[in-house]
């Protein structure tokens, strides 16, 4: 929304609203709490109403208009890849498994060539790159009421010493509740990145077992593993349930 | 003549006025409450200064900062806040880079940041006292090319340097060894 649009809108809302500022005196007769929409009469004959309470909006980015540009489903941001359709379930291990809406999900991984964006210097594949200013494949979402943030990527290609994976953080209620990461069966893994866009890379060397990060716990590693179904011609999607003890 | 790149350090800190400055501070510092728990997860330490030397990895803090604030900088259109050429006319930049300078998780007004421009290629054409005259890419071989002034000044800085030497300069040397 323009700013002055946005202005326009509030200034009739504030015009139609009984937004009656002369009340509220000492002199009340009952009181009010923030939760409720309480009326008072006040000892002099006016009234007035609290005013309900709203969602602080589309901040931390002052001037409102503007929505934080990594919330966003699509982080593809023109990279080339197979698609990827990654939904994160979140759910409440310590309440019956519940869902948990509103929770931001953040994910971030590297490219088909292994790098990743915002980051200079980068050794790879195709020789030192810096893609500082760039956000792709990046991105966050807020659980819906389902519990879930739906995300549309591609498939990750890898960079030397690590396997194929996905970062992710979740915070509930802005505080930061889980860190981690995800691989994929090797089987997709392997056929995706022979494909014609990740051939020049070929396979990943590390495999899921001998990882630094997923290597250490054979029970993890099943745990960190997103099923997917789907193929290399018409991308792959899968679920990946996060639990967090709340 | 040389060909040169030049940068320039924007400082924003609680002191901002400007919309796109409150916008990246604002922006960054919700970014700074949320992802520094993954280096002081029991709140343990309040200023980045202490968090960096509890946790080194806490400098990945500079990059994650600065995609909460990429929109923003995208908003600028290339062109450096706060430098301008003698007739007032806008620098551009190529290369924005964010750098978390200190917060503190518990208050804003601690909250500093830099973001440094970098231009791309100008030629240097002439310097005149603080005065360089520039023009927009390599023209070192064109007789006739546009330039503007810029002065040098406080936060502005030559971050690259190369020395004109004529392409019959090189031939020359070259057929003597």
């Amino acid at each position: 929304m323009e700013r002055k649009s946005f202005l326009r809108t509030f200034a009739v809302a504030a015009a139609a609203g009984p937004l009656l500022i002369e009340a509220c005196k000492k002199d009340s007769t009952s009181t009010q709490t923030d939760s409720t929409t309480t009326t008072t009469t006040s000892t002099n004959g006016t009234t007035c109403t609290t005013t309900p309470t709203e969602t602080e909006g589309p901040y931390p980015y002052v001037g409102g208009e503007i929505t934080n540009p990594l919330n966003r489903a699509d982080v593809t941001g023109g990279q080339t890849g197979v698609p990827l359709a990654v939904n994160f379930l979140v759910v409440n291990v310590n309440d019956n498994c519940n869902v948990v809406t509103g929770a931001r999900v953040d994910i971030w991984h590297c490219n088909k060539d292994g790098y990743y964006s915002g980051y200079a210097n980068q050794p790879g594949l195709l020789g030192s790159k810096s893609y500082v200013g760039e956000t792709w494949l990046r991105g966050y979402l807020l659980t819906d009421s389902s519990g879930l943030a739906k995300f549309t990527t591609i498939y990750p290609g890898w960079y030397g010493g690590r396997a194929t994976h996905i970062h992710m953080e979740v915070f509930v209620n802005s505080v930061l509740k889980k860190v981690s990461q995800l691989t994929f069966s090797e089987t997709i893994s392997d056929a995706v990145h022979v494909s014609t866009l990740y051939a020049t890379h070929g396979v990943n060397p590390i495999r899921n077992a001998n990882d630094s990060v997923f290597g250490d716990s054979a029970t993890d590693l099943a745990l960190e593993t997103l099923a997917l179904t789907g193929s290399v011609s018409a991308g792959y999607s899968g679920t990946f349930t996060l639990g967090v003890a709340l | 003549m040389a060909l040169i790149k030049l940068a320039y350090k924007q400082i924003i800190d609680a002191s901002a006025q400007g919309k796109f400055e409150r916008s990246v501070l604002q922006a960054s510092y919700q970014e700074f409450l949320l992802k520094m728990q993954t280096y002081n997860p029991n709140r343990e330490f309040k200023t980045f200064t202490a968090l960096k030397v509890h946790d080194g990895r806490a400098n990945s803090l500079h990059y994650k900062l600065s995609f909460a604030v990429g929109h923003f900088i995208q908003t600028l259109d290339n062109k450096i806040p706060g430098l301008s050429d003698n007739l007032g006319n806008p620098v551009k930049f190529e290369i924005p880079q964010f750098e978390l300078i200190e917060s503190h998780i518990n208050d804003i007004s601690s909250h500093k940041v830099a973001i440094t421009y970098t231009t791309g290629i100008l030629t240097l054409v002439n310097q005149l006292a603080e005065f360089m005259v520039l023009a927009e890419g390599d023209v070192s071989e064109k007789f006739v090319a546009d330039t503007f002034i810029l002065k040098m000044q406080q936060g502005l800085s030559i971050t690259s340097y190369q020395e004109y030497q004529p392409e019959s300069l090189f031939k020359d040397t070259f057929q003597q060894v």
